[in-house]
């Protein structure tokens, strides 16, 4: 599935060790062109045409997929969801859409503006906004609206990723619902939009602003987050506070949050009406070669599902019973089966769920296989949710590459 | 060579200023970017590195996939200018689009 070349096992030791430190050779500054003269970065290989990426470790990260490095975006290699339900947060994915990105923060000086239609607008500094309210934690999925888009066919234009632009976590923060409570939001509020310290590097571009309908801003579900897994957010996943939609794609999840404003009008921006915007149908999928439809904003998860104990190519032995491991999630409706095959789709079985740590959040699945021949076995997985939502056998297509769920397989051989 | 890599990276974090710096939450340096656009013949090429590097990195060009037709990168880079605001001056953009079609994408 993943293919790490040109790097011996002590290196790649070297480089973990960097990664745990969160000090890559990246992080010293001026001086990876120095340190790094005489060698070229290990590279892998995602699994579709011109799929080579430079593993590096960015600051506070271990070794990540570089995607771009200006603005900085790096995937997590697969084989993290295999370490743990819950994903490290220095192999946790990087996404940026402007390369302005807010290096230093400090504390100090740090406020996030709550304005707009609301009765008092707020100015807080991370300290006066814990001390808002009592935090809570919920375990999420984090996801890129463009996860897999590499995997789609026809391709499709835009940041070519394997599925690793996911992440499983515990958030720590303040429902949004009270911060816009203690600024008292104003009778005829429809919306509400969220802005953060990222900017383009011209200020006539349109800077990254989304926004959410008063009613979901109000679910007490939606977060501002000041902590992951138990730890302040690395500056390069929204530190030092990042919105939370659980069960949403990423692109709400607006990072190094700095400015909510409550509006009478539907916002207008960019990135709402231009960008993210998926066919209005149920499947929210179109013929490659139809164009024109009603587009709507892209919204909730579809349902995943994936095998993290044995990737592609893997070798396994004969008349050994494996427990194959995996994960699954959806929007929120919360995960209630995953069918494993051995024999690419025409028999399923099955998998036993693992502990339910919250609907929003990645489910671990397990399932016994025993390959009883020798020779090539395709393994497929594919998850429901409770209302009755699956993966399709063949990916839905759509112009933006968005929201691909299709039936994932793992190749294994037995021998 | 190895060794003395990590003498030095051992020596300049655990020794100096740069590994207290790099605990601090809220406080990151941001590697260089040492990609660049391929060098070539075409008209376009030093358009491209004049427009282009402004705003992104060449990743977003050079990891596309294979075969990216000519209508793409018009489109695309019609979209920097428009909705991106990319002051990318009228003339130059059909020689741009040449170049990025020639060396990442359909006529390569």
């Amino acid at each position: 599935m993943l293919k790490v070349k040109g790097v011996d096992p002590a290196r790649r030791q070297w480089l973990q060790t960097l990664g745990r430190w969160g000090l890559g050779a990246t992080a010293l500054g001026g001086l990876p062109g120095t340190l790094w003269a005489d060698e070229a970065p290990p590279m892998v290989e995602l699994p579709f045409a011109n799929g080579q990426r430079p593993l590096v470790a960015y600051p506070q990260k271990r070794p990540l997929i570089l995607l771009t490095s200006r603005p900085p975006q790096l995937e997590t290699p697969f084989s993290v969801f295999n370490e743990s339900l819950y994903t490290p947060n220095d192999a946790f994915f990087v996404r940026y859409h402007w390369s302005e990105v807010p290096t230093h923060v400090d504390l100090q000086t740090y406020r996030l503006q709550v304005g707009g239609h609301v009765k008092t607008p707020l100015s807080l500094s991370l300290e006066k906004l814990q001390a808002l309210g009592t935090a809570v934690e919920l375990p999420a999925v984090h996801q890129c609206s463009g996860n897999s888009r590499g995997k789609m066919m026809p391709r499709v234009n835009g940041g070519q990723a394997y599925s690793g632009l996911m992440g499983n976590a515990r958030w720590e923060g303040l429902p949004l619902k009270t911060l816009l409570e203690a600024a008292g939001v104003k009778a005829g509020a429809v919306q509400v939009s969220f802005d953060g310290l990222d900017h383009p590097p011209l200020q006539q571009s349109p800077d990254f602003v989304k926004a959410l309908d008063i009613d979901h801003a109000l679910d007490g579900e939606v977060m501002v987050a000041w902590r992951m897994n138990g730890a302040a957010l690395p500056l390069l996943n929204g530190y030092p506070l990042r919105l939370v939609v659980p069960g949403y794609y990423g692109t709400y999840w607006v990072k190094h949050l700095s400015s909510i404003q409550v509006l009478e009008k539907p916002f207008e921006g960019f990135w709402m009406e231009h960008a993210y915007r998926v066919p209005e149908d149920a499947c929210h999928c179109l013929s490659p070669d139809d164009t024109a439809k009603t587009s709507v904003p892209i919204a909730r998860f579809d349902v995943r599902s994936f095998i993290t104990s044995l990737a592609d190519g893997d070798r396994i032995q004969k008349g050994r019973t494996y427990t194959v491991r995996g994960i699954a999630f959806d929007g929120g409706y919360g995960i209630t089966e995953v069918a494993f095959s051995a024999d690419g789709g025409q028999r399923w079985q099955d998998a036993t769920l693992g502990r339910d740590v919250g609907r929003y959040a990645f489910r671990e699945w397990t399932v016994p296989f025993r390959a009883e021949h020798s020779g090539e076995y395709r393994l497929l997985v594919r998850a429901v949710n409770r209302i009755g939502q699956t993966q399709p056998q063949q990916a839905l297509w759509n112009p933006g590459g968005y929201m691909y769920n299709a039936t994932e397989h793992v190749r294994v051989v037995a021998g | 060579m190895r060794q003395m890599i990590r003498n030095t990276f051992l020596m300049l974090v655990l020794g100096s200023p740069l590994g207290v710096l790099a605990d601090l939450p809220g406080e990151i340096t941001l590697p260089q970017d040492s990609t660049s656009y391929q060098a070539n013949d075409l008209p376009g090429y030093p358009l491209v590195l004049k427009n282009c590097l402004t705003c992104h990195s060449s990743q977003y060009v050079q990891t596309q996939p294979p075969g990216s037709p000519r209508t793409y990168w018009n489109a695309t880079v019609h979209k920097m200018q428009q909705a991106f605001k990319a002051p990318i001056p009228d003339e130059e953009i059909p020689a741009i689009v040449d170049y990025l079609t020639k060396t990442y994408g359909a006529e390569k």
